[in-house]
């Protein structure tokens, strides 16, 4: 990986975070502000997975460790939410 | 050499025999407050210390063996499993004995009951810090098991040729990995809860906050864990019996890909996926009802394919009548009477009948110890001349069999029919014929505990004195027999060069091919390095036990010896202290060790078949297993502060309890220690040490500077006007106080365990310890380093700004 490459994910973080908390304080649309803080919260983590821990140079049997685990727990989140009724 | 190293192992397949015998239940002559305890322990013992550990222990032995490892990829960790695991069950038993005795809430330990408004006391603590000890084995357990199979096999050992117990081992190991972060979850809140006072699952009498049900967020999280956990029981058995099935039949087993692919069915999405079952009567959706219905049923299918394999085989074979095989027969009897329960059980109309009444004991234990520890038993018969160099006596064996399954149907059958009984009450009216068919299931239990009796004798006869047995009993074509048998009687070696020993004997197109020096020469030479004497696991194991313990008895009452008072808190704290001291100084010396390389494998790559991992380091492969199970952990706690939020109908702004400006500054900072990690990596995969410090050294300062902003924050929300605590007089405010503080604060401790790693780091740089080939260590903390940041861009959002 580049030094570019690592710096240029690290200004990415700061501009997201710096976004989520703009958008706290000035979208006052409930969920306009939960939308948006929500994906680039996911951004932000998807971008440390792919670059910070390298998944996109490794092989697809070390990625699906990742990929299992998120999907064993969309299926928990979304059943554990489903089961309030 | 082979002797000394497997001594070890059968050392612990020992001592877990032992606690079968301990931990047989006391169902009987007992006041209700005793009865429950003994209903609960018997159930979390059985289960978590008995009967998961014992399939455990054979994977222990016989997987390193099958697949042609030395022995498991990471052996200190391996001893630390075994020292967690019985630190774990030595506070469960030890809580019998506290005032107020053991948890007493059943083995579901469902909450409000077993929280402490309706379980107070140290005992229950205990139960359950005993329970996270044996979590963390088993997680730490299976990241190994997983390495080990996926990392270690012999050369020439395809993925797709590995013996089916193999297999089953790994399928096991998997299901582990994903299940029990649920749990650990789910114990964590009631810890808090019952030691540091926070609320998550106060009951509306206490705490009431509008929207809230804390039951169905136990339920949930529970039964997560609680389904795949019941398959996580089943499997060694069943890998057991796909196992040994041709030594019997005299034929290759039937259908083994059918069956490798239903395993996988079941454990992947399946097992994950019905767990709702369990929660018919709790009024969750209707539409869940169904789908959950329809998802239990489906479970059927693939477990019908595997029984129908394994009859159809025994059907085509010409069966010989030895021991393991009838226990064979008898676990699929079982199994089959026991599933077809379950599949009326999976009936929400249906269930809602038979609900909580004996006939779900009755199912369980069918599946339970009818299926699983009779199949346990033909993998013990059957695997023991191989233990020990010696054969048990036959007649003994069958003798013990027939009792065993008259005495198990004598005690089961009946719960089945008290269907209208209603279970864990300590005693009952005489209402119809519950008296007689009580009374013959009782009877039942003494003739199946009876049973066990033969089996204890015959284990030891023919340890001590059974006569040779020779290295392959039953002519099996199975890799594990062709090594020399590891017991006391001296065996001629086998012949182990390619031409005729283990790898002649194994089928398939790649075995001609293989060449150079044979597989078990390559071990024996290797293993004179090997020796892994480490005492640090111990001592940790013990350290953190300890401390637990100190902290259930905290505050406890005052202990009076002769003239000598102690105050109250005197005796746990010290038991704290010391414990922290023992767990610090078997870190340190931990680090120390590899720090001066005093274990060292064997030198270079052994080699070996990986396939699909043949460019990934195995250090790595661990890593990224823990991490996918800590995705689970955190995921699940995120959930469950999740589904708080969605349930509750208010909840305190966030701009109202946190600065959010400094936490965005404080986050910017964590963001930051994420890019001077990553260009720690870059600068030592250049071979630059120098620069590697120096990032090491940045990290270190931002990750510190971190936690030291969270700690004054935290200082803060204590003291402020309005205090942010759980112990807090308005409901909401002190159940949110609750779950940020548990959250929040896991993952400050993940990053505080982070700086702890990275000060050996930098120590071990300084001394010039990593170089561009060599820097493994760095690789891997810097994917925990980037996880921690992960759960963080999640943590900041979801607790400061939504
Ligand atoms: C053949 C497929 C199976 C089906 C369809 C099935 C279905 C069910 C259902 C619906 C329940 C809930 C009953 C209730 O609480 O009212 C249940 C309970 C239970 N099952 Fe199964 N089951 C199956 C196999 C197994 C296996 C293989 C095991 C273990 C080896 C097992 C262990 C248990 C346990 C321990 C409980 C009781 C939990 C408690 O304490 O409440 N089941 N089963
Ligand atoms: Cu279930």
């Amino acid at each position: 990986m580049k030094t570019s490459t690592i710096a240029g994910v690290w200004a990415y973080m700061v501009v997201a975070v710096l976004t989520e908390t703009a958008t706290f304080y000035y979208v006052t649309n409930v969920t306009a502000q939960t939308v948006v803080i929500s994906l680039l919260a996911l951004s932000q983590a998807t971008a440390v997975a792919i670059f910070y821990m390298q998944l996109k140079d490794e092989p697809g049997s070390i990625r699906i460790f990742a990929l299992v685990g998120v999907m064993f727990l969309s299926a928990l989140l979304i059943a554990m939410v489903a089961s309030l009724g | 050499m082979f002797t000394a190293l497997y001594f070890g192992v059968v050392g612990a397949v020992l001592a877990l025999l032992m606690r079968v015998q301990l931990s047989v239940p006391n169902n009987d002559f007992l006041e209700a407050a005793y009865y429950n305890q003994a209903v609960t322990m018997h159930g979390l013992i059985m289960i978590f210390w008995f009967l998961s550990p014992l399939g455990v222990a054979l994977f222990n032995y016989l997987v390193p063996l099958q697949i042609g490892a030395k022995d498991l990829a990471f052996p200190r960790l391996n001893a630390l499993t075994y020292w967690l695991f019985l630190a774990g069950g030595l506070m469960a038993v030890l809580s019998f004995f506290v005032p107020g005795g053991a948890a007493a809430a059943g083995w579901t330990s469902y909450e409000p009951l077993a929280g402490p408004v309706y379980s107070p006391g140290p005992g229950p603590t205990m139960t359950y810090l005993g329970l996270m000890l044996m979590a963390a084995s088993v997680t730490v357990g299976s990241v190994n098991f997983i390495a080990t199979i996926l990392w270690l096999r012999r050369p020439g050992m395809r993925l797709s040729d590995m013996p089916m117990f193999s297999w089953f081992a790994l399928f096991t190991v998997v299901a582990m990995l994903f299940a029990f972060p649920s749990i650990i979850a789910a114990f964590l809140l009631v810890l808090t809860d019952r030691l540091i006072g926070t609320v998550l699952y106060a009951p509306p009498s206490i705490l009431n906050v509008p929207g809230i049900d804390p039951s169905l967020l136990w339920d949930d999280l529970f039964w997560f864990f609680g389904h795949p956990e019941v398959y996580i029981v089943l499997l060694p058995a069943f890998g057991v019996i796909a196992d040994i099935t041709p030594a019997f039949t005299g034929r290759p087993l039937d259908g083994r890909n059918w069956i490798l692919i239903s395993v996988a069915a079941i454990v992947l999405p399946i097992s994950f996926g019905v767990w709702m079952h369990h929660m018919f009567l709790t009024g969750i959706p209707n539409v869940l009802l169904e789908v959950f219905d329809v998802s239990t049923e489906i479970v059927s299918i693939p477990f019908g394919i595997i029984v129908i394999m394994f009859i159809l085989s025994m059907v085509h074979g010409r069966i010989q009548f030895k021991t393991p095989l009838l226990f064979i027969v008898g676990a699929l009897v079982l199994f089959i009477i026991g599933g077809i329960m379950g599949v009326f059980l999976s009936s929400p109309v249906l269930d809602r009948v038979y609900n909580g009444s004996y006939f779900v004991v009755s199912h369980f234990h069918y599946v339970m110890v009818g299926a699983t520890i009779f199949g346990l038993f033909a993998g013990i018969y059957y695997w023991l001349p191989k233990m020990t160099g010696r054969m048990y006596n036959e007649s003994l064996g069958k003798v013990h069999f027939i009792i065993s399954f008259i005495g198990f149907n004598v005690l089961y059958a009946p719960m089945m029919l008290l269907s209208d009984m209603p279970r864990r009450i300590f005693t009952y009216q005489n209402i119809g014929d519950w008296a007689q068919l009580n009374g013959i299931a009782t009877v039942g239990a003494f003739i199946f505990a009876g049973a066990q009796i033969i089996v204890a004798y015959n284990l030891l006869h023919t340890w001590f004195r059974g006569p040779p047995s020779g290295p392959n009993p039953w002519g099996s074509q199975s890799p594990e027999w062709s090594t020399p048998a590891t017991g006391s009687v001296p065996v001629a070696p086998v012949e182990t060069e390619p031409a005729g020993g283990w790898i002649g004997q194994l089928p398939g197109p790649q075995s001609a091919s293989v060449s150079g020096p044979s597989p078990v020469s390559h071990a024996m030479s290797a293993v004179s390095h090997e020796v892994h004497l480490s005492s640090r696991p111990l001592t940790l194991s013990a350290g953190v036990m300890l401390f637990l313990t100190g902290a259930a008895l905290y505050p406890g009452g005052a202990i009076q010896l002769s003239v000598l008072t102690i105050p109250p808190g005197v005796f746990p704290l010290a038991l704290m202290v010391l414990g922290v001291g023992v767990f610090a100084a078997s870190i340190v010396g931990w680090a120390w060790d590899d720090i001066r390389n005093k274990f060292v494998g064997p030198a270079g790559d052994p080699g070996g078949d990986r396939w699909p991992y043949d460019e990934v380091p195995k250090m790595k492969l661990g890593m990224w297993v823990f991490l996918s199970s800590e995705i689970v952990l955190f995921g699940t706690l995120l959930g469950a502060y999740i589904f708080i939020r969605e349930a509750a109908l208010e909840w305190p702004s966030p701009a109202s309890v946190h600065d959010i400006p400094l936490a965005t500054a404080n986050t910017l900072i964590l963001l930051t220690s994420g890019f001077t990690m990553a260009m720690a990596v870059y600068a030592i995969r250049k071979g630059d040490q120098r620069g590697l410090l120096g990032w090491l050294v940045a990290t270190f300062v931002l990750g510190s500077t971190f936690i030291g902003v969270k700690i004054s924050e935290w200082l803060g929300l204590f003291s402020g006007a309005a205090p942010f605590l759980p112990s807090s007089s308005n409901p909401v405010t002190a159940l949110a106080a609750s779950i940020y503080y548990v959250v929040v604060g896991l993952h400050g401790a993940h990053v505080v365990a982070g700086l702890v790693v990275l000060v050996y780091l930098m120590k071990k740089t300084a001394r010039g310890g990593f170089t561009k080939d060599d820097h493994m260590s760095i690789e891997n903390f810097a994917l925990y380093w980037a996880f921690v940041e992960i759960v963080w861009c999640f943590v900041f959002p979801l607790f400061y700004l939504l």
